[in-house]
Protein backbone atom coordinates (compact mmCIF):
# COMPACT_ATOMS: atom_id res chain seq x y z
CA UNK A 1 0.00 0.00 0.00
CA UNK A 2 3.23 2.55 0.96
CA UNK A 3 4.59 1.43 -2.66
CA UNK A 4 1.66 2.00 -4.50
CA UNK A 5 1.21 5.62 -2.93
CA UNK A 6 5.03 6.50 -2.92
CA UNK A 7 5.09 5.29 -7.19
CA UNK A 8 1.96 7.60 -7.49
CA UNK A 9 2.92 10.12 -6.38
CA UNK A 10 6.11 10.11 -7.83
CA UNK A 11 4.40 9.42 -11.24
CA UNK A 12 2.00 12.50 -10.73
CA UNK A 13 4.66 14.68 -9.95
CA UNK A 14 6.81 13.60 -13.38
CA UNK A 15 3.67 13.74 -15.55
CA UNK A 16 2.76 17.05 -14.15
CA UNK A 17 6.03 18.45 -14.89
CA UNK A 18 6.43 17.34 -18.07
CA UNK A 19 2.39 18.71 -18.62
CA UNK A 20 3.77 22.70 -17.65
CA UNK A 21 7.37 22.63 -19.44
CA UNK A 22 5.52 21.36 -22.40
CA UNK A 23 2.13 23.45 -22.01
CA UNK A 24 4.48 26.67 -21.52
CA UNK A 25 7.15 25.85 -24.36
CA UNK A 26 4.24 25.98 -26.59
CA UNK A 27 2.56 29.13 -25.12
CA UNK A 28 5.60 31.30 -24.81
CA UNK A 29 5.41 31.72 -29.02
CA UNK A 30 2.38 32.63 -31.28
CA UNK A 31 -0.46 30.16 -31.50
CA UNK A 32 0.05 30.49 -34.73
CA UNK A 33 3.50 29.04 -34.71
CA UNK A 34 1.38 25.91 -32.89
CA UNK A 35 -1.59 25.88 -35.08
CA UNK A 36 1.02 25.25 -38.17
CA UNK A 37 1.95 22.16 -36.32
CA UNK A 38 -1.11 21.03 -35.63
CA UNK A 39 -1.83 21.06 -39.29
CA UNK A 40 1.13 19.49 -39.81
CA UNK A 41 -0.81 16.17 -38.66
CA UNK A 42 -3.55 16.43 -40.97
CA UNK A 43 -6.48 16.04 -38.89
CA UNK A 44 -8.31 19.34 -37.76
CA UNK A 45 -9.29 21.51 -40.17
CA UNK A 46 -7.14 25.01 -40.58
CA UNK A 47 -10.34 26.81 -38.50
CA UNK A 48 -10.08 24.82 -35.77
CA UNK A 49 -6.28 24.59 -35.61
CA UNK A 50 -5.63 27.90 -34.38
CA UNK A 51 -8.56 27.71 -31.52
CA UNK A 52 -6.74 24.80 -30.49
CA UNK A 53 -3.07 26.13 -30.64
CA UNK A 54 -4.34 28.68 -28.09
CA UNK A 55 -6.42 26.24 -25.69
CA UNK A 56 -4.20 23.35 -25.17
CA UNK A 57 -1.01 24.38 -23.98
CA UNK A 58 -3.99 25.89 -21.12
CA UNK A 59 -5.45 22.84 -20.40
CA UNK A 60 -1.76 20.96 -20.46
CA UNK A 61 -0.30 23.58 -17.86
CA UNK A 62 -3.84 23.27 -15.80
CA UNK A 63 -3.58 20.01 -15.62
CA UNK A 64 -0.37 19.88 -14.69
CA UNK A 65 -0.60 22.03 -11.69
CA UNK A 66 -3.59 20.15 -10.74
CA UNK A 67 -1.50 16.77 -10.73
CA UNK A 68 1.57 18.75 -9.15
CA UNK A 69 -0.44 20.14 -6.60
CA UNK A 70 -2.85 16.83 -5.98
CA UNK A 71 -6.10 18.75 -7.23
CA UNK A 72 -8.84 16.72 -8.25
CA UNK A 73 -5.46 13.60 -8.48
CA UNK A 74 -8.00 11.08 -10.29
CA UNK A 75 -9.28 13.30 -12.69
CA UNK A 76 -6.56 15.09 -13.58
CA UNK A 77 -4.75 11.63 -13.58
CA UNK A 78 -7.08 10.43 -16.04
CA UNK A 79 -7.74 13.85 -17.95
CA UNK A 80 -3.52 13.65 -18.55
CA UNK A 81 -4.47 9.85 -19.84
CA UNK A 82 -6.89 11.03 -22.38
CA UNK A 83 -4.89 14.32 -23.61
CA UNK A 84 -1.78 11.28 -23.86
CA UNK A 85 -3.79 9.17 -25.60
CA UNK A 86 -5.11 11.66 -28.38
CA UNK A 87 -1.35 12.74 -28.79
CA UNK A 88 -0.63 8.93 -29.78
CA UNK A 89 -3.35 8.47 -31.93
CA UNK A 90 -2.49 11.43 -33.45
CA UNK A 91 1.27 10.04 -33.33
CA UNK A 92 0.47 7.04 -34.03
CA UNK A 93 -1.43 8.37 -37.25
CA UNK A 94 1.19 10.39 -39.24
CA UNK A 95 3.97 7.44 -38.67
CA UNK A 96 1.62 5.09 -40.60
CA UNK A 97 0.70 7.86 -43.31
CA UNK A 98 4.01 8.59 -43.47
CA UNK A 99 3.45 12.24 -43.36
CA UNK A 100 7.34 13.72 -43.02
CA UNK A 101 7.24 16.43 -40.05
CA UNK A 102 10.26 17.71 -38.78
CA UNK A 103 9.14 17.34 -35.22
CA UNK A 104 6.54 16.74 -32.78
CA UNK A 105 6.15 19.74 -31.64
CA UNK A 106 5.15 18.85 -28.49
CA UNK A 107 7.47 21.11 -26.73
CA UNK A 108 7.11 24.04 -28.63
CA UNK A 109 10.98 25.52 -29.74
CA UNK A 110 12.39 23.82 -26.65
CA UNK A 111 13.10 20.15 -27.89
CA UNK A 112 12.90 18.42 -30.48
CA UNK A 113 11.34 14.60 -30.81
CA UNK A 114 11.09 12.67 -33.90
CA UNK A 115 7.30 11.24 -34.12
CA UNK A 116 8.54 7.44 -33.10
CA UNK A 117 10.46 8.99 -29.85
CA UNK A 118 7.39 11.14 -29.13
CA UNK A 119 5.19 8.13 -29.02
CA UNK A 120 7.95 6.04 -26.92
CA UNK A 121 7.76 9.11 -24.57
CA UNK A 122 4.12 9.24 -25.02
CA UNK A 123 3.65 6.20 -24.01
CA UNK A 124 6.02 5.95 -20.54
CA UNK A 125 3.90 9.05 -19.92
CA UNK A 126 0.58 7.43 -20.38
CA UNK A 127 1.53 4.63 -18.05
CA UNK A 128 2.63 7.19 -15.24
CA UNK A 129 -0.99 8.40 -15.68
CA UNK A 130 -2.32 5.28 -15.00
CA UNK A 131 -0.19 4.70 -11.88
CA UNK A 132 -1.15 7.88 -11.31
CA UNK A 133 -4.67 7.16 -11.04
CA UNK A 134 -4.87 3.98 -9.27
CA UNK A 135 -2.64 5.14 -6.57
CA UNK A 136 -5.31 8.55 -6.13
CA UNK A 137 -4.52 11.73 -4.09
CA UNK A 138 -1.58 10.66 -1.23
CA UNK A 139 -1.16 12.31 2.20
CA UNK A 140 0.74 15.19 -0.06
CA UNK A 141 -1.58 16.62 -1.59
CA UNK A 142 -4.31 19.55 -1.95
CA UNK A 143 -7.10 16.84 -1.94
CA UNK A 144 -5.56 15.40 1.00
CA UNK A 145 -5.45 18.81 2.70
CA UNK A 146 -8.84 20.05 1.68
CA UNK A 147 -10.23 16.35 3.23
CA UNK A 148 -8.61 16.83 6.46
CA UNK A 149 -10.35 19.60 7.23
CA UNK A 150 -9.98 21.00 10.75
CA UNK B 1 -17.26 21.56 6.47
CA UNK B 2 -16.45 25.26 6.13
CA UNK B 3 -13.20 24.64 6.58
CA UNK B 4 -13.16 22.08 4.27
CA UNK B 5 -15.03 24.22 1.14
CA UNK B 6 -12.93 26.91 2.07
CA UNK B 7 -9.90 24.49 1.31
CA UNK B 8 -10.93 22.92 -1.46
CA UNK B 9 -11.71 26.65 -2.97
CA UNK B 10 -8.30 27.91 -2.17
CA UNK B 11 -6.95 24.92 -3.60
CA UNK B 12 -8.55 25.65 -7.41
CA UNK B 13 -7.71 28.99 -6.82
CA UNK B 14 -4.01 28.25 -6.23
CA UNK B 15 -3.70 25.70 -9.30
CA UNK B 16 -5.55 28.57 -11.59
CA UNK B 17 -3.04 31.35 -10.38
CA UNK B 18 -0.16 29.22 -10.81
CA UNK B 19 -1.31 28.56 -14.60
CA UNK B 20 -1.93 31.87 -15.12
CA UNK B 21 1.32 32.52 -13.40
CA UNK B 22 3.13 29.92 -15.93
CA UNK B 23 1.57 31.26 -19.50
CA UNK B 24 2.52 34.95 -18.01
CA UNK B 25 6.30 33.80 -17.16
CA UNK B 26 6.28 31.57 -20.65
CA UNK B 27 5.24 34.41 -22.91
CA UNK B 28 7.53 36.93 -20.65
CA UNK B 29 10.50 34.94 -21.52
CA UNK B 30 9.67 34.58 -25.38
CA UNK B 31 12.37 35.70 -27.23
CA UNK B 32 11.65 36.66 -31.07
CA UNK B 33 13.31 34.32 -33.01
CA UNK B 34 16.79 35.88 -34.33
CA UNK B 35 19.27 32.86 -34.91
CA UNK B 36 23.04 33.28 -34.92
CA UNK B 37 24.47 33.60 -38.09
CA UNK B 38 28.10 34.21 -39.16
CA UNK B 39 28.70 38.15 -39.15
CA UNK B 40 28.72 37.96 -43.45
CA UNK B 41 25.64 36.96 -43.61
CA UNK B 42 24.04 39.00 -41.46
CA UNK B 43 23.01 43.15 -42.05
CA UNK B 44 22.04 45.86 -39.73
CA UNK B 45 23.31 47.09 -36.15
CA UNK B 46 22.74 44.06 -33.40
CA UNK B 47 20.57 46.04 -31.65
CA UNK B 48 18.04 46.53 -33.92
CA UNK B 49 14.53 46.64 -32.78
CA UNK B 50 14.05 44.55 -35.50
CA UNK B 51 15.36 41.32 -37.24
CA UNK B 52 14.00 39.88 -40.16
CA UNK B 53 15.11 35.89 -41.20
CA UNK B 54 15.43 34.60 -44.17
CA UNK B 55 15.62 30.70 -45.17
CA UNK B 56 16.20 30.37 -48.67
CA UNK B 57 17.46 28.26 -51.54
CA UNK B 58 19.05 30.01 -54.05
CA UNK B 59 17.89 27.58 -57.09
CA UNK B 60 14.24 28.08 -55.80
CA UNK B 61 12.01 30.35 -58.70
CA UNK B 62 10.08 31.72 -55.37
CA UNK B 63 13.33 32.89 -53.44
CA UNK B 64 14.77 34.89 -56.90
CA UNK B 65 10.93 36.71 -57.12
CA UNK B 66 11.45 37.68 -53.58
CA UNK B 67 14.51 39.29 -54.23
CA UNK B 68 13.44 42.65 -55.65
CA UNK B 69 11.33 43.36 -53.16
CA UNK B 70 13.65 42.39 -50.47
CA UNK B 71 16.17 44.72 -51.84
CA UNK B 72 14.16 47.22 -52.11
CA UNK B 73 12.71 46.63 -48.43
CA UNK B 74 16.34 45.87 -46.91
CA UNK B 75 17.31 49.72 -48.53
CA UNK B 76 14.78 51.49 -47.25
CA UNK B 77 15.28 50.18 -43.92
CA UNK B 78 18.77 50.39 -43.46
CA UNK B 79 20.58 50.42 -40.39
CA UNK B 80 16.83 50.68 -38.53
CA UNK B 81 16.40 46.42 -39.09
CA UNK B 82 18.91 43.01 -38.48
CA UNK B 83 18.72 41.30 -41.62
CA UNK B 84 20.27 37.52 -41.45
CA UNK B 85 20.12 34.83 -44.54
CA UNK B 86 19.85 31.41 -43.66
CA UNK B 87 20.64 28.28 -46.07
CA UNK B 88 17.58 26.71 -46.32
CA UNK B 89 18.36 24.50 -49.73
CA UNK B 90 15.23 22.51 -50.60
CA UNK B 91 16.04 18.15 -51.37
CA UNK B 92 14.41 18.66 -54.56
CA UNK B 93 16.90 21.40 -55.90
CA UNK B 94 20.20 19.43 -56.92
CA UNK B 95 22.36 22.06 -56.93
CA UNK B 96 21.10 24.62 -54.08
CA UNK B 97 23.25 22.66 -51.53
CA UNK B 98 26.52 23.01 -53.56
CA UNK B 99 25.75 26.97 -54.66
CA UNK B 100 24.78 27.65 -50.56
CA UNK B 101 28.17 25.92 -50.17
CA UNK B 102 29.99 28.12 -52.58
CA UNK B 103 28.51 31.20 -51.16
CA UNK B 104 29.13 30.43 -47.79
CA UNK B 105 32.93 29.85 -49.02
CA UNK B 106 32.40 33.39 -50.48
CA UNK B 107 31.48 34.71 -47.13
CA UNK B 108 33.85 33.77 -45.22
CA UNK B 109 35.96 35.81 -47.52
CA UNK B 110 33.99 38.55 -47.56
CA UNK B 111 31.80 38.52 -50.57
CA UNK B 112 28.61 37.01 -48.86
CA UNK B 113 26.28 39.54 -50.75
CA UNK B 114 27.63 39.58 -54.30
CA UNK B 115 28.00 36.00 -54.74
CA UNK B 116 24.29 36.15 -53.04
CA UNK B 117 23.04 38.77 -55.61
CA UNK B 118 25.40 37.25 -58.51
CA UNK B 119 23.25 33.58 -58.09
CA UNK B 120 19.47 34.97 -57.90
CA UNK B 121 20.73 37.24 -60.95
CA UNK B 122 21.55 34.40 -62.86
CA UNK B 123 19.17 31.71 -61.65
CA UNK B 124 18.81 30.38 -64.79
CA UNK B 125 22.07 30.60 -66.40
CA UNK B 126 23.39 27.83 -63.62
CA UNK B 127 21.18 25.96 -62.32
CA UNK B 128 22.12 22.57 -64.81
CA UNK B 129 24.86 19.88 -65.01
CA UNK B 130 27.35 22.65 -65.47
CA UNK B 131 26.94 24.39 -62.42
CA UNK B 132 30.12 23.93 -61.42
CA UNK B 133 32.03 26.15 -64.06
CA UNK B 134 29.18 28.86 -63.59
CA UNK B 135 29.96 28.97 -59.82
CA UNK B 136 33.32 29.75 -60.15
CA UNK B 137 33.58 31.79 -62.98
CA UNK B 138 31.11 33.94 -60.67
CA UNK B 139 33.55 33.51 -57.80
CA UNK B 140 36.28 34.64 -60.48
CA UNK B 141 33.66 37.74 -61.04
CA UNK B 142 33.02 39.06 -57.35
CA UNK B 143 36.65 38.82 -56.68
CA UNK B 144 37.59 35.76 -54.79
CA UNK B 145 41.11 34.14 -53.85
CA UNK B 146 40.33 31.39 -55.63
CA UNK B 147 42.13 28.44 -54.27
CA UNK B 148 41.59 29.30 -50.87
CA UNK B 149 37.54 29.32 -52.05
CA UNK B 150 37.96 25.58 -53.88
CA UNK B 151 39.48 24.45 -50.97
CA UNK B 152 36.58 25.79 -48.64
CA UNK B 153 34.15 24.56 -50.75
CA UNK B 154 36.26 21.08 -50.65
CA UNK B 155 36.38 20.64 -46.91
CA UNK B 156 33.42 19.73 -44.53
CA UNK B 157 32.97 23.06 -42.19
CA UNK B 158 31.16 24.74 -45.53
CA UNK B 159 28.76 21.71 -45.75
CA UNK B 160 28.68 22.07 -42.05
CA UNK B 161 27.48 25.39 -41.73
CA UNK B 162 24.65 24.67 -44.78
CA UNK B 163 23.06 21.75 -42.72
CA UNK B 164 23.22 23.29 -39.59
CA UNK B 165 20.58 26.26 -40.81
CA UNK B 166 19.08 23.30 -43.09
CA UNK B 167 18.57 21.68 -39.01
CA UNK B 168 17.59 24.93 -37.86
CA UNK B 169 14.70 25.53 -40.25
CA UNK B 170 13.20 22.13 -39.80
CA UNK B 171 13.04 22.57 -36.11
CA UNK B 172 11.16 25.54 -36.87
CA UNK B 173 9.15 24.13 -39.15
CA UNK B 174 10.24 25.63 -42.53
CA UNK B 175 8.73 23.55 -45.23
CA UNK B 176 8.91 26.15 -48.17
CA UNK B 177 10.94 28.43 -49.57
CA UNK B 178 11.36 31.39 -49.27
CA UNK B 179 9.86 31.94 -45.76
CA UNK B 180 10.55 35.10 -43.81
CA UNK B 181 10.64 35.58 -39.68
CA UNK B 182 9.97 39.11 -38.80
CA UNK B 183 10.61 39.30 -35.21
CA UNK B 184 9.47 35.82 -34.90
CA UNK B 185 6.16 36.15 -37.08
CA UNK B 186 6.44 34.07 -39.35
CA UNK B 187 5.77 35.40 -43.19
CA UNK B 188 5.70 32.84 -46.45
CA UNK B 189 6.62 33.90 -49.63
CA UNK B 190 7.41 37.44 -51.07
CA UNK B 191 3.46 38.08 -51.54
CA UNK B 192 3.63 37.69 -47.60
CA UNK B 193 6.41 39.88 -46.94
CA UNK B 194 5.44 42.67 -49.26
CA UNK B 195 1.89 42.90 -48.02
CA UNK B 196 2.12 41.72 -44.46
CA UNK B 197 5.86 41.88 -43.69
CA UNK B 198 6.16 45.48 -44.54
CA UNK B 199 3.19 46.13 -42.33
CA UNK B 200 4.56 44.34 -39.19
CA UNK B 201 8.29 45.94 -39.77
CA UNK B 202 6.69 49.66 -39.18
CA UNK B 203 4.83 48.11 -36.42
CA UNK B 204 7.32 46.74 -34.34
CA UNK B 205 9.43 49.47 -34.74
CA UNK B 206 7.33 52.26 -33.79
CA UNK B 207 6.25 49.83 -30.27
CA UNK B 208 8.36 49.94 -27.50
Amino acid sequence: MKTRETTGTAARLVVGAVLIFAGASKAAAPAAEFALVIQAYGLLSPSLALPMAGLLPWIEIAVGWALLLGLETRLAAAAAGAMFGVFLSALASVILRGIPIPNCGCFGGAAHFSPPQAFLVDSVLLALSWTAFRAGPSAWSLDSWSDRGL
Amino acid sequence: MRTKFSRRMASFGLTAALALATVAVARGRYKPYSPSAPDFRVEGPADAKVTVVEFSDFQCPACRYAEPPLRQLRALYRGRIRFVFKHFPLRMHQWARPAAAAAECAGRQGKFWPYHDMLYDRQDEWTNEKYDSFLTGYARRVGLDLPAWQACRAGASAAAAVQADVQEGDDAWVNSTPTFFINGRRFVGAQQLTALGVLRIDQELKAR
